[in-house]
């Protein structure tokens, strides 16, 4: 069973500015309280090509997201580890972030991919965002059924979830626009 | 080594490195928005506090999965190692494979 979501969004912000909220939406402590199911953000890695200004980094993200007492029992944890991989190209103006599941891979395997560049209608004024999620619960015959239940919980949380993501991110970019303008908020 | 390692799952264990997290995160994304957006890439800023972090997390990374991200030579998304300029694999789904 595979569910796969793809979505699109504008934001009327320039892509040196989005993608610099991409960076901050977990950190920002300010933040907290909305994404409250982010636990941790760590950088394990980073990479930068000064010839071409490509610029690699992996992240792990932690999260928390406790689902049914059965579930819980069943999968031993309600703590879920991702692994980001992110490439930036600041020639291009192109960033792309890859973030899968590492924990309860027997379970389940998501894998959301981000996509931001310049909106051809406005390059250096807005960006487009192009987000694709696939969720693929592993066959599990005797808890098929369930398995059923959690993959709706699971498209349904994600779905929340960017809905949230994006509020986190207009509210970043306000501020840094905020911030580049010499206003203080 | 992680010395007390309480329950299994818990998700503390990097927090001892919280402050340098912090302060390498700080320091990143600054340099991101005024230099590497910029066009100010050739140079690798946060160096410091990038090996002060690193040092810690190595220390207290517990997780089998997550530390052998922090030994890789990076980019361990086989979709996103892609460098040939074009975009990443699957730019279109749309339904279900």
């Amino acid at each position: 069973m595979v569910r796969a979501y793809s979505q699109e969004y504008v934001y009327k912000h320039p892509w040196e500015r989005v993608t610099s909220a991409s960076w901050r939406k977990y950190a920002d402590p300010e933040n907290k309280r909305t994404l409250s199911h982010i636990l941790e953000v760590d950088t394990l890695n980073r990479k930068l090509d000064p010839q071409s200004g490509k610029l690699y980094t992996t992240r792990a993200i932690t999260i928390h997201a406790p689902g049914p007492w059965l579930i819980r029992k069943i999968v031993g944890q309600d703590i879920c580890h991702c692994v980001e991989s992110t490439k930036v190209d600041a020639q291009a103006r192109s960033m792309q972030l890859n973030t899968r599941n590492i924990s309860l891979q027997r379970f389940i395997e998501v894998v959301e991919k981000i996509q931001y560049d310049p909106h051809p209608d406005n390059p250096n004024g807005w960006t487009i965002c192009r987000q694709e999620t696939s969720i693929r619960i592993k066959p599990l015959s005797a808890l098929a059924s369930m398995a059923e239940k959690i993959e709706q919980r699971c498209a349904e949380k994600f779905v929340q979830n960017s809905a949230k993501g994006r509020e986190v991110m207009e509210r970043i970019c306000k501020y840094l626009e905020a911030e580049s303008s010499g206003i203080a908020l | 080594m992680g010395p007390n390692r309480e329950k299994k799952g818990s998700h503390s264990s990097t927090s001892p490195c919280a402050n340098l997290r912090a302060a390498y995160h700080n320091c990143f994304n600054r340099w991101y928005s005024e230099k590497f957006v910029k066009g100010l890439w050739e140079k690798e800023e946060c160096i410091s506090e990038w090996q002060k972090y690193r040092a810690c997390l190595s220390e207290h990374l517990d997780d089998k999965h997550l530390s052998r991200f922090l030994e890789a030579e990076v980019v361990v998304d086989p979709a996103i190692q892609d460098d040939s300029g074009n975009p990443v694999d699957g730019a279109s789904v749309g339904g279900r494979r």
